[in-house]
C-alpha cells in the first residue's frame, strides 16, 4: 500500500523542518513556558500585548508548581478571551455540521432499531465530533488560519464527494476509482498544506491551515456519509442476503466513523503538514516567517519569542491571485475528471 | 457591543488593590497574590478595565535574557470610577463606567 510509507515518509519531512525551525525559539524553555508562548499566539492581534505581558509575567516566577498554575490560569484566558471574530463564526459553523452529524446518526438508529448498543455508538461519535471541534477551536482562534483552512476543508470535502462521482452508493460502498485515494490521500492534502503556506506567508501557518483543513473537512465528509447511510439504508452492494438490514447499516456506520472521522483528519493533516514543510524548504523566507519579536514599548532590547504572528504574513497580491488561479482550475479539473467517470 | 455589567467582586477587588496606591505601576503576578485571583480571572478583568479606559498599562524593560514585563496603574477615570464606586456602594447604587472599546 502506498499510502502508508508516504505517510510516514511525510510526518519524517515535517519533524525534520520542524526541529530546523525549533532553533530559533529562543532562551531555554520549559514546559510552562512553551505551553505559554503557544496560548499567546492564539490571542488576536488586538490582544497581542496580553499575550506579551504573560509571558513577560511567567519569567519571573519561580518554582514549577507556581509557573504551572500561573500558566494553565493563562491559557484559559487566552482560549476564552474575546475578540473571536471570524473564529467564532467558525465554531458555530463546525458545531451546526457536528449536531447535524449525530441527528442523522441518531434518527438513523432509530429508525431501524439499532438496538440499546448502537446508543453506545453515539456516545463515541459524540466524543470523535467533539475532539475534532475542540482541536480546531485553538486554530480557529489564531491570527489569519480561520478562512483559508475553512476553505480549505472545504476543497477537500468536496473533493471526495465529487470523485464518489456525487452518488451517495459509491460513497457508501467505497466505490473509487484505483487513481482516486492516491489523489484524495496525498494530493489533495499536499495542494491545501501548499496553498495554505503561501496564503499565511509562513510554514507554521501553512501546517495549521492544513490541520484545520483536515479537522473541517473530516466533519464535513462524515455528515455527507452519515446522509449516505440514512438514505440509502441496507440498500446497494453487496446484493447477497447474508447480513441483516441492521448488522449492514451498523457497519456502514461505523465505516464512517473509522475512516472519516479518523483517518480522513489524519492522513490529510500529515500530508498538508509535509507539503507547508516542504514549501518553506522551497522558499526559505517562509521557514521563520512566524518567529515575532518580543519588545518593550518604544522600542528595547529584542527577543525572539514563536508566539505567532500579529498580523498575518501575506505573501504579495500577484502571488496569491496565481495561487487562488491554481487552486481554481485544481477544483475545476477534479470536478471534470468526477463528472466523466461517473458518466 | 460589550455591555456595562456592574463590576464582579473580584474586579472590585483589583480596583481597590489598584487604588490603594494609584500613582504605583503594578505587576500582574504581584496583583492576582494580592487579591488571591488566578491568572486565567485576573488577565480577562485587567483587559476589561483596559478597554474601559480604567487602566492604563506600560513595559517595563527587560534585563538580560528577561522579557519585558507589562505594568498597570488606574488611569484618572479609573481613580474617579473607584472613588465613585466605593461612594455608591454605601448609597446601593453602582456607577457603569463608559465603555472605550471603540476608542481603541
Amino acid at each position: 500500500m502506498l499510502i502508508i510509507p508516504a505517510l510516514l515518509l511525510c510526518i519524517g519531512v515535517a519533524l525534520f523542518r520542524r526541529s530546523a525551525n525549533a532553533v530559533v525559539e529562543g532562551p531555554k524553555a520549559d514546559a510552562p513556558l512553551r505551553l505559554l508562548r503557544w496560548a499567546a499566539g492564539l490571542l488576536s492581534a488586538q490582544r497581542h500585548e496580553w499575550g506579551q505581558a504573560m509571558l513577560g509575567e511567567l519569567h519571573q516566577i519561580e518554582g514549577r508548581g507556581r509557573r504551572w498554575r500561573f500558566t494553565i490560569g493563562c491559557v484559559g484566558a487566552a482560549l476564552l478571551l474575546p475578540p473571536w471574530g471570524r473564529a467564532g463564526a467558525g465554531v458555530l459553523a463546525m458545531l451546526a455540521v457536528a449536531m447535524g452529524s449525530l441527528g442523522v446518526y441518531v434518527s438513523v438508529i432509530t429508525r431501524h432499531r439499532l438496538g440499546a448498543g448502537s446508543w453506545i455508538g453515539v456516545a463515541i461519535v459524540s466524543i470523535f465530533l467533539l475532539s475534532l471541534i475542540l482541536a480546531a477551536v485553538p486554530l480557529l482562534r489564531r491570527p489569519g488560519v480561520a478562512v483559508p483552512g475553512l476553505l480549505g476543508g472545504l476543497f477537500v470535502a468536496l473533493a471526495w464527494i465529487a470523485l464518489s462521482g456525487v452518488t451517495f452508493v459509491n460513497f457508501i460502498v467505497s466505490r473509487w476509482a484505483g487513481w482516486a485515494i492516491p489523489l484524495l490521500m496525498i494530493v489533495v492534502p499536499a495542494v491545501v498544506g501548499v496553498v495554505g503556506t503561501l496564503w499565511g506567508g509562513s510554514a507554521v501557518a501553512g501546517r495549521r491551515i492544513a490541520r484545520l483543513a483536515a479537522f473541517s473537512a473530516g466533519l464535513g465528509v462524515y455528515l455527507y456519509g452519515t446522509v449516505a447511510v440514512a438514505v440509502i439504508g441496507a440498500g446497494g452492494p453487496p446484493d447477497d442476503s447474508g447480513f441483516t438490514v441492521s448488522y449492514i447499516i451498523g457497519d456502514r456506520l461505523g465505516n464512517n466513523v473509522g475512516f472519516y472521522l479518523v483517518a480522513l483528519p489524519v492522513v490529510t493533516a500529515t500530508f498538508g503538514w509535509a507539503a507547508a514543510a516542504a514549501t518553506a524548504g522551497v522558499r526559505p523566507q517562509l521557514a521563520n516567517a512566524d518567529v515575532v519579536p518580543l519588545t518593550a514599548a518604544g522600542g528595547g532590547e529584542l527577543v525572539p519569542y514563536a508566539v505567532g504572528p500579529v498580523t498575518p504574513a501575506r505573501t504579495d497580491p500577484r502571488t496569491r491571485r496565481v495561487v487562488l488561479q491554481c487552486a481554481v482550475v485544481a477544483v475545476a479539473v477534479l470536478l471534470a475528471a468526477a463528472t466523466l467517470l461517473a458518466g | 457591543m460589550q455591555r456595562n455589567r456592574p463590576p464582579s467582586a473580584q474586579t472590585i477587588n483589583v480596583l481597590r488593590a489598584l487604588a490603594a496606591d494609584a500613582a504605583l505601576w503594578r505587576y500582574g503576578y504581584d496583583l492576582a497574590t494580592e487579591v488571591q485571583l488566578k491568572s486565567g480571572s485576573l488577565y480577562p478583568i485587567l483587559v476589561r478595565l483596559a478597554d474601559r479606559g480604567l487602566l492604563e498599562t506600560s513595559w517595563e524593560a527587560g534585563q538580560g535574557s528577561r522579557p519585558p514585563r507589562h505594568l498597570y496603574r488606574l488611569t484618572v477615570t479609573g481613580r474617579e470610577y473607584v472613588a465613585a464606586l466605593i461612594a455608591a456602594r454605601a448609597g446601593k447604587t453602582v456607577p457603569r463606567p463608559r465603555n472605550r472599546l471603540s476608542e481603541a
